[in-house]
């Protein structure tokens, strides 16, 4: 050694570091599930709670109708369910043919929005209206439950519904007009990160 | 022992019935499902894994699927 004090020659960085390793070893022998093994790493308590939550922004029927498979299909799977509509999503959940009080702007948005599920465009292959009848015709040929079968499915399963209102403030969508479900809920972006955060499954649709 | 006829009809729609039909029986009790669709057997057999409810035994044939599930609490 060069007895200089600061220990810096391989050979005593070496001698130091081994005897540190063995400190930090001794240590944490006991907190790992055998002998010498190092403890896990501790996960944060989040992403156990068996729910999914879904953020539906999309207005197209092609993407209701996989939201409502994902919803129905988590809650038969005996998940808890939240869906969040959120932006073209509410059109989704308007009922057709309620008139409600609007300002000129509100009424030119309402007119310009799908009333309603049944109104909704595809996301591709729209074909001026067509594509919905199409696929649909496929749906029932085929065997799938339509999307109005789906929402009283999750509905009977106790899928939540919830609606952002500012989204309806924006689109100048009222209360009035969304359609009737059980437990129906208006919420802001805390609500929705509060439910999700917890939950194993998050998506946005 | 009931059956469910669930032929004919395409996910989610085998699976959610099934749930709701199970949900409405008493321990122990059992449930056929009969089903055409090429997801279900894989579906029903993930769903009892999920909810801990007992599948008894499954059958193909001819494109037809069976499944026979109990209800465990």
């Amino acid at each position: 050694m060069d007895g200089s004090g600061t220990a810096s020659t391989p050979e005593a960085r070496l001698e130091r570091l081994e005897s540190e390793l063995a400190l930090l070893k001794s240590k944490l022998a006991g907190h790992g599930t055998a002998d010498g093994a190092l403890p896990a790493l501790v996960t944060p308590a989040t992403g156990q709670e068996d729910r999914l939550s879904l953020i539906v922004f999309s207005g197209s029927l092609d993407r209701l109708i996989a939201a409502f498979v994902l919803a129905t299909g988590a809650a038969a799977m005996g998940m808890r369910v939240s869906m969040f509509f959120t932006f073209w999503g509410t059109s989704a959940l308007r009922r057709e043919a309620v008139q409600v009080k609007k300002s000129l702007l509100e009424r030119m948005f309402g007119w310009m929005l799908p009333k309603g599920v049944k109104k909704l465009p595809l996301s591709q292959m729209n074909m001026g209206g067509g594509g919905p009848m199409m696929i649909r015709y496929v749906m029932k040929k085929k065997g799938v439950a339509s999307v109005e079968e789906m929402m009283a499915l999750a509905a009977e399963l106790g899928v939540e519904v919830n609606i952002c209102t500012m989204s309806m403030d924006l689109l100048g969508m009222k209360e009035g007009e969304m359609l009737e479900y059980p437990g129906l809920a208006y919420c802001g972006v805390a609500k929705f990160l509060e439910t999700a955060a917890p939950g194993k499954i998050t998506m946005f649709v | 022992m009931q059956t469910l006829d669930a032929r004919g009809k395409s996910c989610p729609l085998p699976i959610v019935l099934t749930a709701k039909a199970v949900k409405q029986m008493s321990t122990g009790e059992e449930l056929t499902v009969l089903a055409d669709d090429r997801a279900f057997l894989p579906d029903v057999e993930a769903w009892c894994r999920k909810t801990g409810h007992e599948l008894c035994s499954t059958q193909s044939k001819d494109g037809c699927f069976e499944a026979t599930i109990r209800r465990r609490g």
